[in-house]
């Protein structure tokens, strides 16, 4: 009779082997898949300041000529940012007489060539002359992400056509230095 | 099986569209500047005019105003950064240091015509009318309105030389001026 019973039991065990183990052990383990992405963010900063580089009168009122002591304070783009591996681009235009529309007249020019550099962000600061044919230093590259200010300068003023022209008189000359940051693989 | 599907799907697209929008950010700074309106005249070349003798010493003009080649001077690289100039010329007659009034048939007084040229289309001149005794020695002149900034050497000239009623000349050192300004039309005056 004992033998009888046994044997029940034992074909039990043999026709549910997973029910058998899931009763050996109070652990049981599964994987679940987590997905998540951060994406390429850059953010240019805010401009702090003035905003915009004033340089008052341009000339020598002795010589009617560019001033050889033009400068203004650098420009900051605080709190700038790319979350991964970027590049810094600066370009400039030149400065315009606004009102002067008119070609110059033989002996006049009516814009100001310089130089626009971005710097903070690269080893290299990346700069651009409005009077040169290529700018080649104008994009940097940062192979890591970063946060920090970025210092716009302007420099290196000069007459566009020659220093021995005179600038035609113009309550608005105009120019606009453009920085960019942009996210790369 | 297909929730495993739908997972896989969204995984896919969540790197996809907002790194794109956000991967570039630009920051612009303003330049500004002005360039004040300008004249200036060039130094002029010669700064002093001698015409020497005045008066004839032989001849049927002795004593009187003798014939004086007309003089030049230069106002090299003068120049206006601006439209709307003009030259104003005022000359003042040459006149006797001795300034006591002379007797009846003299004058201390010598008359001229100064011409500024080579600025605008018409020249700036002004012809002095000083009387015997050296009063009224002065006068001025426009030229026309130069119409764009312009730089160029600026002439003078100084001719016809006269003396009031052809009289004779009384004795003594000569002298004049001639002012030459260069500015806006509008304020020339």
């Amino acid at each position: 009779m004992m033998k009888r019973l046994t044997l029940p039991l034992a074909a039990l065990a043999l026709t549910l082997p997973g029910v058998a183990l899931a009763q050996a052990t109070d652990t049981s383990t599964k994987t679940v898949g987590i997905v998540g992405t951060v994406p390429q963010m850059c953010f240019a900063g805010t401009l702090t300041g003035s905003g915009s580089f004033d340089l008052g009168i341009l000339i020598d009122t002795t010589t009617g000529q560019l001033r050889n002591d033009l400068s203004a304070p650098a420009q900051m783009l605080v709190g700038s940012f790319c979350s991964s591996r970027s590049t810094i681009t600066v370009s400039a235009t030149p400065l315009v007489a606004q009102d002067f529309t008119a070609a110059a007249p033989n002996g006049f020019s009516r814009s100001v060539d310089y130089t626009a550099t971005a710097s903070g962000w690269t080893t290299t600061p990346a700069s651009f002359t409005t009077s040169a044919a290529s700018n080649p230093a104008a994009i940097q590259t940062r192979p890591t992400a970063f946060t920090g200010d970025i210092a716009v300068a302007i420099s290196g003023f000069a007459t566009t056509g020659g220093s021995s022209l005179r600038l035609v008189a113009d309550e608005d000359y105009r120019g606009l230095v453009t920085v960019t940051i942009a996210a790369v693989n | 099986m297909k929730r495993l599907v739908s997972l896989a799907l969204l995984a896919m697209a969540l790197p996809a569209a907002p790194a794109l929008a956000q991967s570039t950010a630009t920051g612009n700074v303003a330049i500004d500047g002005r360039v004040a309106p300008v004249c200036i005249l060039g130094d002029p070349n010669p700064a002093l005019v001698n015409l020497g003798q005045l008066s004839a010493s032989s001849g049927p003009r002795t004593g009187k105003i003798a014939t004086i080649t007309p003089q030049t001077v230069q106002l090299p690289a003068s120049f206006c950064n601006f439209a709307g100039s003009v030259v104003r010329v005022t000359a003042t007659a040459l006149t006797s240091s001795d300034t006591s009034v002379p007797q009846p048939g003299f004058s201390r007084a010598v008359n001229y015509t100064a011409t500024a040229t080579n600025w605008a289309a018409g020249a700036s001149t002004a012809t002095t009318n000083a009387l015997r005794d050296g009063t009224s020695p002065t006068a001025s002149g426009l030229g026309s309105t130069q119409p764009l900034p312009k730089i160029a050497d600026i002439a003078l000239t100084l001719s016809n030389f006269t003396a009031p009623g052809d009289l004779i000349l009384v004795a003594g050192t000569y002298n004049g001026t001639v002012v030459v300004t260069l500015g806006p039309a509008a304020v020339a005056d």
